[in-house]
């Protein structure tokens, strides 16, 4: 098999593809993925977890999380061998993380921390933090961020399990297909929102990616080795982009992975800030909110769990679900569009290389590095997603089991975000920030980042989706 | 995907970056990046609400 098939993002899909597959009986009645844990929010620890389905009872919280452990064991581990992994070095890491990250989780639904006002009678409570269920992922995050900047040595050990990206592209597999029965149920408003978020990543990719180049290369002195990939690491996609750019200009392997390791420390950040601004400048534009989501963090992981704690801050409440998914299809459509469009950017660069800035003797464009680097599993997330939407509008009586076999799988998207979350933390080591030579870099990261990347995301995402869709307290 | 440089080996090779000046092509592809972002930010602001206006 070729090497470039034999890669995370081929992992991401088939782990996608797999759990969609067992939620498919689901359609016709048939619960095969009602056993994996589920958490709520609690005030007694002993009725935090619960299998998912209610059919699966007699199973208990403890039996769920050791079947779903021995579930995301086996299958990951296979996943190793599949891509050339040591899946005994696998193992004994996932079964740390998996316990760590899940600990977390379960914290984050403690009821002081969860609770929304409108559950404070239900639960007997007169007070909680309001954080909803989401608080699970962000204590995750900051699990994985303690570990990775007070105790770096077990966070490398735990490096081997720690695939952030692996998780949230399975995750983001899984979600295609409760987006796309979506999509089918309200398929004017999904034809808006897939042509506004295209529109907004080309404005974004032309207007950022040109600035963030000249400040790199005019104000900070970088070559241009370093100025293209820190461009687009910065700019468009973070680790995707910049490695992609890397191959397509032929830089230096320290180059794009350098820019990458800055890209996942400022990601971090950028989870924790934006949300909570997002949620108080734009009360009124949710879907603006989920755009500027999509533009304004980097790289795919950290941009779509960022898309899906920001639902959760405008629509907290069970009745907001429908909401929360419009949201979540709007951040998802705008970063995997710039994942496309990665693609594009970099046969550009590769042309504008090879033929006019190296001119080096018989010098081609390397199209076969930017199509090994290029992120490969958006075609999965398109394919689920376009399957869906196109069984929905050909028969719309099938939008509803559709929907119910993809509730199915939805626990299994849940469980990859937290995993997700915690691995993401977990590289996220801001001591590199101080490494020697590193200063400079940051600071070009920092100043396009802050001072023009997000308030032009911003913007765009402003002129495209004000106005469309929910509006909290309304629907 | 390639191995992760260490800190000593990434700060040797900013250290050794050399200034380059801004090329012709190199201003071209920034002037055309933000000349055809402005010109199209008009035709697809036009034609989302034209074509997929908010609801």
């Amino acid at each position: 098999m070729k090497s470039w098939v034999r890669t995370e993002d081929t992992l991401a899909v088939l782990l996608g593809f797999g759990v969609l597959a067992l939620s498919l009986p689901g359609i016709a009645g048939y619960d095969l993925l009602g056993w994996a844990a589920s958490v709520k929010i609690w005030a007694n620890p002993a009725e935090a977890i619960s299998p998912a389905s209610k059919g699966y009872a007699p199973l208990t919280g403890p039996g769920a999380v050791a079947a779903t452990f021995a579930f995301l064991l086996a299958v990951l581990s296979a996943g190793m061998v599949f891509i050339g992994a040591s899946p005994a070095k696998f193992a004994v890491r996932f079964a740390v993380l998996f316990a760590l990250a899940f600990a977390c989780w379960v914290g984050g639904h403690y009821v002081h921390v969860a609770a929304t006002p409108d559950k404070y009678k239900s639960l007997g409570i007169t007070w909680s933090l309001g954080l909803t269920n989401e608080a699970g992922y962000l204590f995750a995050l900051l699990g994985g961020l303690v570990i990775a900047n007070f105790v770096p040595a077990f966070a490398a050990w735990l490096k081997e399990a720690g695939r952030s990206e692996l998780y949230i592209k399975a995750a983001i597999i899984i979600i295609g297909a409760s987006l796309g029965a979506k999509a089918a149920d309200e398929s004017g408003k999904t034809q808006a929102i897939l042509f506004r978020g295209l529109a907004a990543i080309v404005e974004a990719y032309l207007v950022y990616w040109a600035f963030v180049y000249l400040v790199a290369r005019k104000f900070f002195g970088f070559s241009r080795e370093w100025a293209a990939p820190l461009a687009s690491g910065i700019s468009i996609c973070g680790v995707s982009a910049a490695i992609t750019t890397g191959a397509a200009i032929r830089a230096r392997p320290v180059v794009p992975v350098m820019v990458s390791s800055l890209v996942v420390v400022f990601s971090v950040v950028e989870m924790l800030i934006l949300p909570p601004v997002a949620r108080y400048l734009l009360a009124d534009e949710p879907m603006v909110a989920a755009a500027w989501m999509g533009l304004a963090v980097k790289t795919d992981g950290a941009a779509i769990s960022t898309g899906s704690l920001t639902a959760g801050l405008f629509f907290p409440g069970t009745e907001g679900v429908s909401a929360r998914e419009a949201m979540v299809l709007t951040t998802t459509t705008v970063k995997v569009f710039i994942d496309l469009f990665i693609g594009v950017w970099a046969v550009i660069l590769a042309v504008i290389w090879a033929k006019v800035i190296d001119r080096k003797p018989g010098a081609t464009v390397p199209w076969r590095d930017i199509w090994e680097r290029f992120p490969k599993f958006v075609f999965g997330y398109v394919l689920t997603f376009g399957v869906c939407f196109a069984i929905g509008l050909a028969d719309p009586a099938s939008i509803k089991p559709m929907k119910d076999g993809a509730e199915q799988a939805d626990v299994f998207r849940r469980l990859f975000f937290v995993l997700t979350f915690f691995s993401i933390g977990l590289a996220a080591n801001f001591r590199r920030l101080w490494a020697e030579g590193l200063g400079k870099l940051a600071l070009v990261y920092v100043a396009c980042l802050f001072g023009f990347v997000i308030w032009v995301g911003l913007g765009i995402s402003w002129l495209f989706f004000h106005g469309v869709g929910p509006v909290p307290g309304k629907g | 995907m390639d191995a992760k440089p260490t800190d000593e080996e990434t700060a040797d090779a900013l250290s050794r970056v050399e200034a380059e000046p801004l090329l012709p092509v190199e201003k071209q592809l920034i002037a055309g990046s933000l000349l055809l972002g402005a010109a199209l930010l008009g035709v697809l602001l036009w034609v989302t609400a034209t074509y997929f206006p908010a609801k």
